[in-house]
């Protein structure tokens, strides 16, 4: 019951299909804007004008005649062939390479493409096959564009893109969109696309859904975790967006843009009706943000992505650590040791990356409990003046010979002051309310300013933020 | 009948048979009804002709179970030449015309099978019905064609639900016996109209769409 009850609360923080008509696309998206956002090519006009990238037009083919008199070779061995006034990413031919003898081109999955196949497919797009409302359109070739590095693990057989909602010059929302196998290389979250949301701040991802509501963490059928993506070139992406809607007069725009291997991000569509899905990969309500936003008065484009940033940024964190699991701590930590007896401790610890295990100061294992080991290590004759390759050796010897209920292991550190041998015992600690069982080695650390430190080894369940 | 309006009754005495002035004044019914379902419910169907135009001719046919069964007939045969003639790549209208005419072969196969069966209800559908339903292919394929199987079939799904649901409601004795009395409580049906065309709460559907939303936000 009360799960029904929040549920209904949070319901007027969404925007549903009624309120996006009725209060954000017919009062903003007027007729002549509309019809803007559905031509590509006159889009793709209108932008570049306003000075904005957008993929170069290689070609476009009204008609069958035009269709007919057609010169292929004159493509380059790479391009997108697109319907003008397609949508959701129908209809859409992408080639990657082309035959060296003859005009054949090759498809991402490596089906091969003739001049006739090529004609068929234009036939339907100028046939309105693929079109709103299957009027007749225009086909035209544009550039391809090329994957991002950091993109290509993540996406299948095509270019991820940036969905951006802007409103009242304010960008309020964002997801990156990866395509899948399942969506055919499509950037499209109906056809089983990607969708991961992003923090506005940082464009750093938080949280991914696969198609229509399946919440994700990773890749499917890998290790690669979807959030914490930092997405490059994410004040130019805001710019971008909020510059179109200054020219496309969208009040309420789905701003869509790529970023290219060799141009950087690039805009692709407006979008005059864009979609609700953008609120379940970013786990938030876009009603909500909509109107913190309605009626400021935002005079430059600057500013509108310096409230967008504000207001909807910064909670990463916290998603973060309920995403990944893991806990985000600082560089500097204050931890509670358990000791022998139960005894606890409270210090603060440095969090080193750059050490393997943790460890601790001798006096502070003497108060833990171990004093009766730390005096019978200091009887113990170490040897000194060794060189790295007898180390193995010599752990051997020194555990062989020495055997204590609290040692559980010895180690030699090489460290930049030298070489030091150190007992290990068994400590619990608690960090960040996480309970973790390390093995801690022994040393002095008495004039150092932290008795405490802990290493790689015993924070797998942590993310460090150097900033905290 | 002891309760007839007095337009309603001068109408029937001029010789206009009481069904037809009857299923002309639940219209308005069933069209809001439809859009009651789209605005609140979240049910999409193919539009608001496609339902109201099924609910009718379910409404013709002598049992709702042959209404269903023609139905579903349609959608599948429709689907069917969808694959049957991908391979020969025509252009859309050619292939509907096909498509259509194939559907018409497979409702007399149908109708005699029904026949054949002692099913006298199914064999004696009236040809209106059936042609209605044979249009509904169009829809479907067009569909197909646009948003893929699954929405086409799903859309399909909603439109038989909302038909189903107009014709228990038409056929209703009690609202029936309504209209003939007060036949213009009809007209209520345009504020409900105005409202539901204003009204921008989340949809029943979207509850479930976001649940996810609505629970960790």
């Amino acid at each position: 019951m009360e799960g029904v009850l929040k549920m209904l609360k949070n319901g007027r923080k969404i925007l549903g299909m009624n309120a996006r008509n009725i209060d954000y696309v017919r009062p903003l998206n007027l007729k002549k804007s509309k019809k803007l956002a559905d031509d590509k090519i006159y889009s793709k006009k209108v932008l570049q004008k306003a000075g904005l990238p957008v993929p170069d037009l290689i070609a476009k083919i009204r008609t069958i005649e035009e269709l007919e008199k057609f010169d292929w070779s004159s493509l380059p061995n790479s391009f997108a062939l697109k319907p003008n006034r397609g949508f959701g990413g129908e209809g859409i031919v992408v080639v990657y390479g082309k035959k060296k003898s003859r005009d054949e081109w090759i498809k991402a999955n490596g089906d091969i493409l003739t001049v006739d196949d090529l004609k068929n497919h234009i036939r339907n797009i100028i046939d309105g096959t693929y079109s709103l409302s299957n009027t007749p359109d225009v086909a035209f070739f544009e550039q391809r564009l090329t994957l991002l590095k950091l993109f290509k693990p993540y996406s299948f057989k095509g270019i991820p893109d940036i969905r951006v909602i802007v409103f009242n010059k304010v960008p309020v929302m964002a997801m990156l969109r990866l395509p899948t196998q399942e969506s055919g290389g499509k950037a499209n979250l109906q056809q089983g696309a990607i969708g991961v949301g992003i923090d506005l701040a940082t464009g750093t991802t938080t949280t991914a859904v696969l198609g229509k509501g399946r919440y994700i963490e990773y890749v499917p059928g890998s290790r690669l975790l979807l959030s914490g993506i930092k997405i490059p070139y994410w004040q130019s992406i805001l710019k971008f967006s909020v510059q179109a809607q200054e020219v496309s007069g969208l009040g309420f725009l789905g701003a869509d843009i790529a970023i290219d291997k060799e141009r950087g991000p690039v805009f692709l569509e407006l979008n005059a009706r864009p979609g609700l899905s953008i609120q379940i990969a970013n786990l938030g309500g876009l009603k909500e943000r909509l109107e913190r936003v309605r009626g400021i008065k935002i005079k430059t484009v600057e500013r509108g992505i310096r409230v967008g940033m504000d207001l909807f940024g910064g909670e990463i964190e916290e998603e973060l650590e309920e995403i990944s699991g893991k806990k985000v701590i600082g560089s500097i930590e204050k931890i509670k040791l358990i000791g022998k007896e139960g005894q606890e401790i409270e210090v603060e610890a440095k969090i080193d990356t750059g050490a393997m295990s943790t460890s601790i100061d001798v006096e502070l294992a003497r108060e833990l409990g171990f004093g009766d080991l730390t005096e019978f290590f200091d009887k113990i004759e170490l040897p000194t003046g060794f060189v790295r390759e007898e180390a193995q050796k010599i752990m051997k010897d020194l555990k062989q010979k020495h055997q204590h209920p609290d040692l559980i292991d010895i180690d030699i550190i090489f460290s930049s002051n030298g070489v030091s041998i150190r007992p290990k015992v068994k400590i619990e600690f608690i960090m960040d309310q996480l309970r973790i069982a390390a093995n801690v080695n022994i040393t002095q650390r008495a004039d150092l300013k932290f008795q405490t430190i802990i290493g790689k080894r015993n924070l797998s369940r942590f993310l460090v933020d150097v900033n905290k | 009948m002891e309760n007839i309006n007095p337009v309603l009754a001068y109408l029937v005495a001029r010789g206009l048979p009481l069904d037809t002035v009857i299923m002309l004044f639940m219209l308005p019914i069933i069209v809001t009804l439809i859009a009651f379902f789209r605005q609140v419910v979240g049910i999409k169907a193919f539009g608001i002709y496609t339902p109201a135009i099924v609910t009718f001719a379910f409404l013709t046919i002598p049992k709702l179970r042959y209404g269903v069964v023609v139905f579903v007939a349609v959608i599948v045969v429709g689907m069917l030449m969808r694959y049957a003639l991908k391979k020969l790549r025509l252009l859309y209208l050619p292939r509907m015309a096909i498509t259509l005419s194939v559907v018409a072969f497979s409702m007399l196969i149908l109708l005699a099978l029904g026949g054949s069966f002692q099913r006298t209800g199914l064999a004696s559908v009236k040809i209106f019905p059936i042609l209605i339903m044979i249009t509904l292919v169009e829809k479907f394929v067009g569909t197909q064609i646009e948003k893929g199987n699954r929405t086409a079939l799903i859309l399909a799904l909603e439109t038989l639900v909302i038909s189903i649901i107009g014709f228990y409601l038409a056929s209703w004795n009690g609202l029936i016996e309504f209209i003939i009395a007060y036949p213009w409580a009809v007209l209520f049906t345009i504020p409900i109209n105005v409202f539901l065309g204003k009204w921008d709460g989340l949809r029943l559907s979207e509850y479930v769409r976001f649940r996810n939303v609505l629970k960790n936000m």
